[in-house]
């Protein structure tokens, strides 16, 4: 076995005995926080690595979340087969985004994502009779098929294993050629297409898979919440997932990972001071901008090459 | 739908526009000058609302009022320049795209822990009972709103025309570094340009708040005001203008013939629209750098 | 090996101590823990900003006055930014991991739909001072009250009634918002148009929440002729709708919705408010002359001296009302306090209120509806006063619980 596939196990081992030590309430934060973290991953593949703006991930979101609830609401499709068809659905969506955002950069980009947000946001509201509005959306309870319903720490099980997956995946696609046109199309399109590589697929499919990543974890959290509306998928939590990436560390798995799961957790922490935490959100977001604008996966790798050295030092002795 | 309808529409369409117009002005110039669009726009127009607010308690004439608007206002913007743009002017888009996104939501979650979320009412200068001319409403204060926004208009061009620094920013947006050989303070420019279009979107603010209220979701107008820069062409001001007035009329009239879902939908296709067909607008000047 | 079981074992043990120790959560012998939720952010701040201060000034009364059967009350509150989502992990959260005895929700109808699945799973108590949904109190469920706002249906009734003896000419024409509480007053208003009157609308337009143009919808309404315009919506809405209605020459009057009853109104739309009429929840608004009012607010000023404009407002004095409606029920309930001794508590209550400035809160074991009063008024000079009018007829609403 590979050290990614060795690592992805123990991670969803120790994963799984967590998620035994710990209440109700905790076992869903953390759930969320899985869930922010596969999200971070997809968007963190099309921005960090690929170079492409995108302030609408929310909306691939929505796109999963919606799809599949309606899904199991109208159809009785249990989540096995709902998530996945939302997925595909938002990587559809996300290819037919990308095809003319693929010509676009910087700010035009930035604007055509953002249109493409107000977009979703104004369809889910408009088509009220079908998504419930401003109303939000009722979520069926997850069931294993028909009757069956998933216990708590199943749940769990289920989206730790997705995120292990997902996390498992990106670094594998990174590590490819593929991965490796990526970054160069975010690093110098023009030398990229000098040599070969054909830039404006690269860029679709960037679209295709981050809204992939954002289409499932939109069906998780609709299962995991029970409950979804349109303001969960605005500009807002569009932000938010470029906080985690710039906040953990761009173009990195392992800073995805990072700040999807500190941030998530940060409104926790914030409670005492409840009024103020969009203000922090955002003066956090500014200030790794500006002053750590590679992210906290910066201090992680200090920290794993101090540990490898710690270990080749005591292999050597 | 009759003549009188269609001009009264025509009115709330081209008052609405004016507003958009200002927007669109005030993205359009920091643009220009230094290739740095600021998504947090939106928030200086909500700012300048708070500002005429809190202004008017002090029983203060209204030319005063606009006058310190604009001052503090221009003020903000350099402030914000000199301490967060600068340092990230020469940063990857996304930063500074990113960046000026969340510097506008400081100045909205400032604003609303300040002021608290209830709605407050700003009067015009000129009151809110309808003149009567022609058979058609107008409200004075959408006429105010035009007129503001055409005198704006042509003070701007006229800056840049003839005025030093105006002549100064142009050169700067046209090729920066062959401007700063031949001595002009770029840096100085850059923030003269971001505190002009601060300013200008502060009185946009203290515009339109007699007509929309004031509450802190006034910046959402930001998106209308991008989509009218969009169609003007970044780069040019009467094509700002234009795409405003366009913006207000297209949304206006679509409400009314197609339905108020469409008139949503009406700004955020006509960008898509434009991004791909034509992103540089129909006044716009192409930028070679196609992929 | 043996260090995985161990930790395994130690796990199993964290789980299952806590359901050995099954008493009553959020009950102390000298606190109870209650939690409430509302939007203290959002488009809707006003509501649950209001709500908040209103509540928690009710709580210091009561603990002022030594408590509830010698426990003092404290509360955990939670933002739900006007999101059923929200409002649902607020509820979460504060039942799972907070561990309240029973909940106060000062939310919209459009946040508190979404908590209702998960409460009526869980049992846990909640009052409901301001959301009108339906959900609360259809189908019954023993956990849940109703308090201060009425049932949509009960406003359908009475605007009904209202609209329909007022307009000369039955033409009534409907705007309204479309999230759940708006939505639901006009659906309401229109079913009971055409079950009692045979009235069918003669427009109707929708919008969306924080709209800040209504040429479309008032257009559409002007096409039809109206005899009155009925807003459902929110103040900052309705004086934006009621300017543009007058520049487009329309003279028809308004007739607005509950939560616009409010003198918030009368700041937001200035002159174009005169004439205005609606139904009120609470007997006299803030700023109203009456001394009762003035002394509430006055009490009210000295805990709050730093309020903004427009406040106190209706939802302050709703979940003060509410707050001492629900201390009511949980002293009845004795100083073996439970879930279930709460619920008898509160079914106990007949015609109870804490002064002149609420209605009064009746229940019974049959149906969870605190309120079916509304108060009629309209501007006139500036200010809401009270209108001579009467209602009729019978409510049909409790019928259903019998």
């Amino acid at each position: 076995m590979s050290r990614q596939s060795l690592l992805a196990v123990f991670a969803l081992v120790l994963l799984s005995l967590l998620g035994l030590a710990v209440g109700n309430y905790t076992t869903y934060l953390l759930n969320l926080a899985m869930i922010a973290v596969i999200a971070a991953v997809g968007l963190n593949l099309l921005t960090g690595n690929s170079g492409q703006i995108s302030l609408c991930h929310s909306s691939f979101m929505a796109i999963g979340a919606y799809v599949s609830s309606l899904l199991g609401a109208r159809y009785g499709l249990p989540f096995w087969a709902s998530i996945p068809i939302a997925a595909a659905v938002a990587a559809l969506i996300g290819g037919l985004l990308g095809f003319p955002a693929r010509r676009l950069h910087g700010i035009y980009l930035a604007l055509a994502t953002l249109g493409f947000l107000q977009i979703v946001q104004i369809v889910i509201e408009e088509f009220a009779d079908v998504t419930g509005g401003v109303r939000g959306l009722s979520v069926p309870k997850p069931v294993w098929f028909s009757a069956l319903e998933i216990a708590p720490y199943h749940l769990y099980l289920i989206v730790a294993a997705t995120a292990v997956f997902a996390v498992w995946t990106a670094t594998n696609i990174l590590a490819s050629s593929y991965g490796r046109e990526m970054n160069a199309v975010r690093l110098s399109p023009h030398a990229a297409q000098a040599l070969g590589v054909a830039v404006a697929r690269v860029k679709l499919a960037a679209f295709a898979l981050s809204a992939a990543y954002a289409g499932v974890a939109g069906g998780l959290m609709a299962m995991v919440v029970g409950f979804i509306d349109p303001i969960e998928f605005g500009v807002g939590a569009a932000l938010r997932q470029i906080t985690y990436i710039v906040v953990g560390g761009m173009g990195s798995v392992a800073g995805s990972v990072i700040g999807a799961a500190v941030l998530s957790g940060l409104p926790e922490v914030l409670r005492p001071v409840r009024e103020y935490s969009d203000l922090i959100y955002t003066l956090i977001l500014l200030g790794f901008l500006l002053f750590m604008p590679n992210g906290l996966v910066v201090v992680w790798d200090h920290l794993r090459r101090a540990a490898w050295r710690a270990i080749d030092r005591a292999r050597a002795r | 739908m009759t003549v009188t309808l269609a001009f009264q529409l025509a009115i709330a369409g081209i008052s609405v526009g004016s507003i958009y117009a200002l927007v669109a002005l005030a993205i359009v110039i920091p643009f220009k000058a230094s290739g740095v669009l600021n998504f947090g726009q939106g928030e200086m127009v909500t700012a300048g609302a708070y500002i005429a607010l809190v202004l008017t308690t002090l029983a203060l004439p209204y030319p005063v009022v606009v006058l310190l608007v604009v001052l503090v206002g221009g003020l903000g913007g350099m402030l914000i320049e000199r301490a967060l743009i600068r340092p990230i002017i020469r940063a990857p888009e996304f930063t500074v795209v990113i960046a000026t996104f969340a510097i506008g939501l400081l100045i909205k979650y400032a604003i609303q822990l300040r002021f608290g979320d209830s709605p407050a009412a700003l009067d015009g200068p000129f009151g809110m009972d309808p003149l009567m001319f022609a058979g058609l409403r107008f409200n004075p204060t959408s006429v105010w709103i035009f007129v503001a926004m055409l005198l704006v208009t042509l003070a701007v061009m006229a800056f840049f025309k003839y005025a030093r620094l105006g002549k100064a920013m142009r050169a700067v947006s046209i090729n920066a570094e062959a401007a700063r050989l031949m001595g002009i303070r770029v840096d100085s420019v850059w923030r003269w340009a971001w505190a002009i279009s601060t300013a200008i979107g502060a009185f946009a603010g203290l515009l339109v708040a007699p007509v929309i209220g004031v509450n802190p979701e006034i910046g959402t107008l930001i998106l209308r005001g991008l989509v009218a820069a969009v169609i003007g062409g970044f780069t040019s001001v009467p094509g700002a203008i234009v795409g405003g007035l366009a913006v207000g009329l297209i949304e206006t009239f679509s409400g009314v013939l197609v339905s108020s879902t469409f008139k949503n939908l009406v700004p955020f296709i006509i960008l898509m629209l434009l991004l791909v067909f034509r992103p540089y607008g129909l006044f716009g000047v192409a930028d070679a750098k196609r992929v | 090996m043996k260090r995985l079981l161990t930790v395994l074992a130690g796990a199993l043990i964290a789980t299952i101590a806590p359901l050995a120790a099954a008493q009553q959560q959020g009950v102390t012998p000298d606190t109870i823990t209650l939690g409430a939720y509302g939007p203290i952010t959002g488009p809707a701040a006003y509501i649950g900003l209001a709500g908040r201060d209103g509540m928690n000034l009710a709580i210091k009364e009561i603990n002022a006055a030594g408590g509830i059967n010698g426990r003092k009350i404290a509360v955990v509150f939670e933002d739900d930014a006007h999101s059923p989502t929200r409002a649902l992990a607020a509820v979460k959260k504060l039942v799972e991991q907070d561990k309240v005895f029973a909940i106060m929700s000062v939310a919209g109808s459009n946040a508190t739909v979404g908590t209702i699945d998960y409460l009526r799973d869980k049992g846990a108590v909640m009052y409901v001072s301001i959301a009108s949904a339906p959900p609360v109190t259809w189908p019954f469920a023993r956990n849940l009250f109703r308090g201060g706002t009425t049932e949509s249906a009960r406003y359908g009734e009475l605007y009904a009634e209202y609209l329909a003896t007022n307009a000369q000419n039955k033409r009534i024409a409907i705007m309204h918002g479309r999230e759940e509480y708006p939505r639901n007053e006009a659906e309401a208003t229109i079913a009971k148009l055409k079950n009692w009157f045979n009235i069918e609308p003669v427009a109707r337009a929708e919008f969306n929440i924080n709209d800040k143009d209504f040429t479309s919808q008032l257009i559409t309404a002007q096409k039809a002729n109206p005899d009155v315009i009925a807003f459902f919506g929110n103040p900052a809405e309705a004086a934006i709708a009621m300017r543009q209605a007058r520049e487009l020459g329309l003279k028809q009057p308004f007739f607005v919705g509950s939560n616009m009853v409010d003198p918030s109104l009368i700041t937001a739309a200035r002159n174009n408010a005169e004439g205005v009429t609606g139904f009120s929840l609470i007997p006299y608004l803030p700023g109203s002359n009456a001394p009762e009012m003035k002394q509430w607010e006055a009490n009210w000023r000295k805990e709050y001296p730093n309020a903004p404009a427009g406040r106190p407002n209706n939802f302050d004095l709703l979940a003060y009302g509410d707050m001492h409606v629900l201390a009511e029920g949980m002293r009845r309930a004795g100083k073996d306090l439970t879930t279930d001794s709460l619920i008898k508590g509160l079914e106990g209550i007949q015609n109870y209120r804490i002064g002149p400035v609420a209605t009064p809160r009746t229940f019974s074991n049959k149906h969870h509806i605190g309120n079916l009063t509304l108060v009629p008024m309209q501007v006139k000079g500036g200010e809401w006063q009270p209108v001579a009018w009467t209602s009729k007829r019978e409510s049909d609403i409790l019928s259903r619980y019998q």
